[in-house]
């Protein structure tokens, strides 16, 4: 059993399994933070972004003034940003059988993976992970193809070159494999490949394995899957909460008694409690309203906004900021909001119950209904006149690099009174502001991820218990910046295998037993013989069948009678020829008695000699040894058959034959 | 009312007597007897039993009955001894043998009732009630009683067992009293020695104890110390005396051997001598024993006994410097940055340490002590308060998360991060140690940290209240420092204003109350005032009075009072803002139309605080008359109550002629009458008239008191 380690992000995870004769990928997460490389693409253009200069490296060696342009004293890339897909190289993809999704932030890369790989097997996902998923893929094609680039910068991906830029873009990684953002088309294709599934139901691949995704509690649909055959049980656990969000609470039961667990997607901000965040978000946006300005708050179009907006409900009436207008724009926004109400079997039990009501799940139902928020496919449009100020724009994308998030940095960048809150935790809110300086907005970091946490983990595999643990290396130390912090990071007995982009690791455990059927018809005729109580064995004579990874014994068929005729029969028809086996033999060889039975035979010069294992009889006269071992007896007679014949009958006296 | 009752009494003691009836419950039954008690204390001492023979009969009846229930012969037990309690009620119960027949169980009719723990009780209770004179004591001695309540100390229900040891206590303590040593010469005798009818009383009571001290079983043990915790401070001599040098020797035993569950009382019996004359005696080893219970600081219960030393009031300077090195240990291994230091620490500490529930219960004691020391500004010798306040802020760095990498990794700091408990008890002693001038050169370390609390997203309510409190206590010292305005307005109202919008009530609330007591606290420093009122500060207090949760508006009002207040001290500012006419406009709005009851109040007295002061009695008279008239027709009882005092300092400060007051005395009847008709314009006496008429008992009497 291996598994392949296709991304070394611990939240965007890549990995394929394989488990018996099957080749499962686990998530195939899409790392975005390549794109803060890139110069923003503005929505409406912008004088200072058009107006920057190229660079020119100091000894003017090199010119790539129109790849790469100075901003704030960084150099981008100016280019359609791109992203940095799962390892292509270290197996073949097209021997992939299934893809499992645990959600629908780790299904961004699918497209690279199903298409043009040669990919011919399924993907599993949960249905509301791949209606927002879908959402999320469109969302990002529309971001690209709103705003498209002539040309694509490539020569500054040279090894010689690069190595001479200015960080970081001279310390990016794996480069070449970075992509621009697939179609639509190619979006449609891989996600027509998808099949859906519910929680704790079981698919079978191949007959081999059982498969089964789990309520992970991060996200509408989230799932850790659960991988087993008869004997073996393999648990993924990607992006799981144990908070009360709007999910369907976390199943654990099911995870027990794994023989690996690998363990992914824990809170990428540990110090961060997500309660203490939300505060802080709501404290500064009432803060940022009271004073005139604006708040935005560069977001994913689905997920924690759910939370965000339930939150804001209930605090802006409290905060006596019930008129202030929020704004979610996005090309998916509709979607987003109305999906997010109708997958009511997918919620925690609270937002299940307000369906019977019957009312909306989410409150944001009651926001749009009263006109508080309002939601827009662009800037362009019904928006830009309609919008009032101040107000709360949710909008994406949250690296601000490409989106209508851009077009709000520019408008409301100068403004002290303005504030942007950073609420998710994918990337370096500073990486993300670095085009947009000098800034006069104030900007707060808010991450709120609600994924495990180290304290929470650790309490969840106290109580699951697995042989091992598999997870991304940097779990098993602590955060580089908090290097004393011991409590941030996974403490196990054995200690948990790490792994890093690339890696293959041999997963520490053999298969021991495979599961065969036996024919009724065939265990009617086996005669059991007792060989200590409570165990029988009986000799079985049967054909094996192996079909679809199924193992079943049959009867032997009869030879067919004699045909009358004389006709040569051909070879190849010929059943098999049956063979009475030889009687297997069980029990043990007693020392004394054996020896005893030895001297009555005539054979009195005999040294005993005691083993680790046993016993070896020297017969002197005869220069003959006999091992008497615990699973086998030796009989060591070189050239003289009747001696040895003899002996051999003398040891089965005292074993019992089946 | 009492002889209507008295009246009834008889039929009342038939009903108790019948066995076919249902006993009534207990509570009825401890009335009936509190009745009797207040009955008897105010009536001539033998009436009760004299005028009511039915007492006797009933008692009689009882204990000659077969079927008595628990509940009626305990609560014949105890009447008993309360009718027994003077000498005439005595001699009355003790002539008919009715008082043996009570007390001496074999004389009951049912034996098995001594097993029910309430009969049991009720026995004690009556003797307790009994043993007022000395033919009481002769009873119980010369009855063998003595025996059966030593046996009862040992009893298995609490109850009995405790009112047993107090009956002990008793004893020993009538033994050396009055009453036995009947007339002038009392005072020496109870100084001198015991009579010697009395000694082998005594003696009988002391050798249980010794016994009980020596015992090997651990309840046993207990009781024998918690009487001997209650003679040091309840008897005299020479019964205090002979005691503690006969339980010396076991007690000794028992320190030595270091129970962890025998702390507590051993502490509890060491507390009670060192509040006697024995603890100056060395014979009698008080000191000793204490220095005993401290060890050498490497057992569990070192740390509680050093806590409790220190708290001890006149404890001996030598134990208590010894006691502080030992309470302020887990402190200082915590808090170790350096190896040198860390070695110094036993292993046994480091281990107690590194498990959660006794790493937190010895830090904090370290913590309660430190505070407890600060409070009564403790001189520390040999340990630098300087170094103890920098532990304190590592300590709190620690629970927050922020702690330097040069710490000492220890598995503590691992319990500690995010424990609320410890940082509670953490800023409260950084509070505390704010007395000391020492640490005035560490203030940006200590201001740091309380910064740290204020900022972080996950300090909890009730350590922002506490981080509040402390910082105060800091800036009120500090406020001499230059560098303490920048703090102010650079860093500590960025953080107020966001704490104002916080999504917790209580956060707003305490923010609110603390922004009070810093504008209370800096009310003189015009630094700061112009800071508050350029910072925007005063735009978010306004909009905090429409706060939605009632507490917050009230604080909101409460700041808002004081910040006009010390605005208009500052003529510069008061001709840029509209602060004044814009608080007046809402507080008015709140009095008016404010669903809840606290911001109404805080309205009320807010106009009490500004009519007190000089400034602001012109601004604020157009508004006085409906604020009186709101404040009389509110629901609110208190919120009357508070325009009575507004109302008070009203005519405090119109009736300036005012005929009652001396000094005034000669002025003319022409001002005293547009005084008068000021207030009348005012509203003032309808407020006072309607007072009178209150429903509400306070408002009625405050009114009246006013007129």
């Amino acid at each position: 059993m291996k598994l392949y380690c296709l991304s070394g992000h611990p939240t965007l995870p890549c990995n394929v399994l394989k488990f018996k004769s099957t080749t499962i990928m686990l998530d195939c997460g899409l790392d975005t933070t390549a794109a803060l490389s890139f110069l923003p693409l503005p929505l409406v253009h912008s004088p200072r972004l058009s107006k920057l200069p190229g660079w020119v490296s100091k000894d003017g060696a090199i010119n790539l003034e129109k790849e790469l342009k100075e901003c704030s004293g960084r150099v981008f890339v100016d280019s359609q940003p791109e992203f940095c897909l799962p390892e292509k190289e270290l197996l073949d993809l097209s021997t992939i059988d299934v893809i499992l999704i645990s959600n629908y932030h780790c299904m961004m890369a699918l497209p690279y993976i199903t298409e043009h790989t040669g990919f011919t097997g399924t993907v599993y996902a949960t249905e509301p992970t791949l209606q927002i998923g879908r959402l999320l893929m469109e969302e990002l094609v529309t971001f690209m193809e709103r705003v498209p680039k002539a040309h694509a910068a490539s020569c500054w991906k040279n090894k010689d070159i690069q190595r001479l830029l200015p960080s970081p873009l001279k310390d990016a990684a794996d480069v070449w494999s970075w992509r621009t953002c697939y179609s639509m088309s190619e979006v449609n294709s891989a996600l027509s490949k998808v099949q859906l599934v519910g929680y704790s139901q079981k698919v079978e691949l191949f007959g081999a394995v059982l498969v089964t995704p789990l309520s992970s509690g991060y996200s509408l649909g989230s799932s850790n899957w659960i991988i087993q055959s008869h004997y073996e049980k393999v648990s993924y656990v990607s992006g799981s909460s144990l908070l009360t969000t709007h999910p369907q609470p976390m199943e654990q039961g099911s995870l027990k008694n794994s023989d690996v667990l690998i363990l992914t997607g824990l809170t990428q901000i540990p110090t961060a409690n997500p309660d203490g965040m939300l505060g802080e978000f709501c404290s500064n946006l009432s803060m940022t309203i009271r004073g005139g300005g604006n708040v935005l708050v560069p977001c994913y179009s689905s997920g924690v906004i759910y939370d965000l907006l339930e939150c804001l409900y209930q605090f802006m009436d409290s905060a006596n900021l019930g008129s202030t207008p929020f704004y979610f724009i996005s090309p998916v926004a509709n979607s987003s909001l109305e999906f997010s109400q109708i997958f009511a079997e997918w919620l925690c039990q609270n937002k299940q119950s307000k369906v019977y009501l019957p009312e909306p799940p989410f409150p944001h139902a009651e926001l749009i209904q009263t006109n508080k928020l309002k939601h827009y496919p662009s800037i362009h449009g019904d928006f830009s006149s309609e919008f009032r100020q101040p107000c709360v724009v949710f909008t994406g994308h949250p690296s601000l690099r490409f989106g209508d998030v851009v077009h709000f940095m520019e408008l409301w960048g100068k403004s002290g009174l303005n504030t942007i809150i950073f609420t998710e935790p994918d990337f370096s809110y500073l990486d993300a502001l670095a085009p947009y300086q000098p800034l006069a907005m104030k900007c707060v970091y808010c991450p709120i991820d609600t994924r495990l946490n180290f304290h929470q983990v650790s309490k969840l595999l106290k109580d699951i218990q697995p042989l091992h643990v598999v997870c991304p290396e940097p779990y098993t130390q602590p955060p580089p910046a908090q290097a004393h912090r011991s409590d941030l990071m996974l403490e196990l007995q054995p200690p948990p295998m790490a792994y890093r982009r690339c890696s293959v690791l041999g997963l520490p455990f053999r298969r021991r037993y495979e599961r065969i059927q036996l024919l009724p018809e065939l265990a009617k005729s086996l005669v059991p013989s007792e060989i200590k109580p409570g165990v029988s064995v009986a000799t079985v004579s049967a054909v094996l069948q192996s079909k679809d990874n199924k193992h079943v014994l049959q009867p032997v068929p009869k030879p067919a009678p004699v045909p009358p005729s004389k006709k040569r029969k051909r070879v190849m028809e010929e059943p098999p020829e049956v063979l009475n086996p030889k009687p297997l033999l069980s029990g043990a060889v007693p020392l004394e008695p054996f020896l005893a039975t030895l001297h009555k035979n005539g054979i009195m010069e005999v040294k005993v000699e005691e083993t680790a294992d046993g016993h070896i009889l020297h017969l002197q006269a005869e220069d003959v040894l006999i091992q008497l071992e615990e699973d086998g007896t030796h009989i060591i007679c070189d050239n003289n058959e009747p001696l040895r014949t003899a002996l051999r009958d003398l040891v089965l006296r005292f074993l019992q034959k089946l | 009312m009492d002889s209507d009752c008295l009246s009834l009494l008889p039929a009342v003691c038939l009903v108790l007597a019948d066995p076919k009836q249902s006993p009534p419950d207990d509570t009825s039954l401890e009335k009936l007897l509190d009745w009797f008690k207040e009955m008897h204390s105010q009536s001539n001492e033998q009436v009760l039993l004299q005028h009511q023979p039915c007492f006797k009969e009933f008692i009689s009846s009882v204990c000659t009955s077969k079927t008595t229930d628990p509940a009626i012969l305990s609560f014949t037990l105890k009447l008993t001894g309360l009718l027994a309690c003077t000498k005439q009620g005595f001699h009355l119960l003790e002539v008919g043998g009715l008082l043996v027949c009570v007390f001496e169980r074999e004389a009951w009719f049912v034996c098995d009732l001594w097993e029910d723990a309430s009969v049991r009780s009720g026995w004690l209770q009556g003797l307790l009630n009994m043993l007022k004179h000395r033919q009481a004591l002769d009873f119980i001695c010369g009855n063998g009683l003595l025996k059966v309540i030593l046996q009862l100390q040992n009893d298995g229900s609490l109850f009995v067992a405790c009112l047993a040891n107090q009956l002990l206590v008793h004893i020993l303590n009538f033994l050396t009293s009055s009453n036995m040593t009947n007339g002038s010469d009392a005072v020496e005798s109870r100084e001198s020695s015991l009579s010697p009818d009395w000694v082998s009383v005594s003696s009988e009571i002391m050798n249980g104890v010794v016994e009980a001290l020596s015992s090997d079983d651990h309840p046993r043990v207990l009781q024998g110390l918690r009487l001997l915790s209650s003679v040091p401070s309840q008897c005299g001599e020479p019964i205090r005396s002979t005691l503690w040098k006969d339980v010396l020797v076991p007690l000794e035993v028992l320190i030595n051997r270091g129970s962890e569950s025998l702390t507590q009382p051993l502490m509890t019996v060491l507390q009670a001598a060192v509040r006697t004359p024995l603890l100056g005696q060395s014979e009698y080893k008080v000191e000793e024993l204490l220095e005993a219970m401290l060890g050498s600081g490497n057992k569990n219960e070192s740390f509680q006994c050093a806590a409790l030393t220190i708290k001890l009031e006149k404890c001996p300077e030598g134990l208590k410097r010894k006691a502080i090195d030992i309470v302020l240990l887990p402190l200082q291994c915590v808090s170790a940055q350096s190896q040198d230091t860390a070695e110094k620490m036993n292993l046994a500490l480091k281990e107690q340490l590194s498990q959660k529930a006794s790493c937190i219960s010895h830090l904090m004691q370290s913590l309660s002590s430190l505070e407890e020391l600060a409070y009564t500004k403790y001189q520390f010798e040999g340990i630098s308060i300087h170094s103890v306040t920098s532990s304190v802020v590592l300590l709190l760095r620690i629970c927050s998360g922020h702690y330097p990498s040069s710490l000492i990794q220890n598995n503590a700091s691992t319990h500690l991060i995010g424990c609320c408990k410890v940082q509670r008890c953490g800023l409260d002693t950084l509070g505390a140690l704010s007395v000391y001038e020492e640490n005035m050169n560490i203030r940006k370390d200590i201001f740091g940290v309380l910064l740290d609390y204020l900022k972080s997203p996950d300090s909890h309510a009730t350590v922002l209240k506490k981080t509040y409190q402390a910082t105060v206590s800091w800036i009120a010292v500090c406020s001499p420092f230059p560098d303490l305005l920048q703090f102010i307005s650079h860093d500590l109202f960025p953080v107020l204003k966001k704490r104002m919008c916080d999504l917790r009530w209580e956060v707003r609330d305490s923010t609110l109350e603390f922004i009070t007591q810093l504008t209370v606290a800096l009310n003189g420093n015009s630094g700061f005032i112009e800071a508050l009122h350029t910072s925007g500060m005063v735009s978010i207090l306004l909009s905090s009075l429409a706060d939605s949760e009632g507490y917050v508006r009230a604080s909101a009002v409460a700041v808002v009072g004081e910040a006009v207040d010390s605005f208009l001290h500052h003529t510069v500012l008061v001709s840029k803002s509209n602060l004044l006419e814009e608080a007046l406009k809402q507080m008015m709005t709140i009095l008016s139309q404010d669903t809840e009851g606290f911001p109404r109040r805080a309205v009320v007295k807010a106009f009490t605080s500004w009519l007190k002061g000089s400034h602001l009695v012109t601004a604020v008279h157009p508004f006085l008359s409906s604020v009186l008239s709101l404040g009389c027709n509110d629901f609110d009882w208190e919120v009357k109550m508070h325009t009575l005092e507004l109302a008070e300092v009203l005519m405090e400060k119109t009736l300036t002629c005012c005929p009652y007051a001396v000094q005034n005395f000669g002025s003319s009847e022409k001002e005293l009458m547009q005084a008068l008709s000021k207030l009348k314009e005012f509203g003032l006496f309808d407020l006072l008239f309607n007072s009178l008429f209150d429903c509400d008992r306070p408002v009625c009497a405050k009114g009246r008191w006013e007129f």
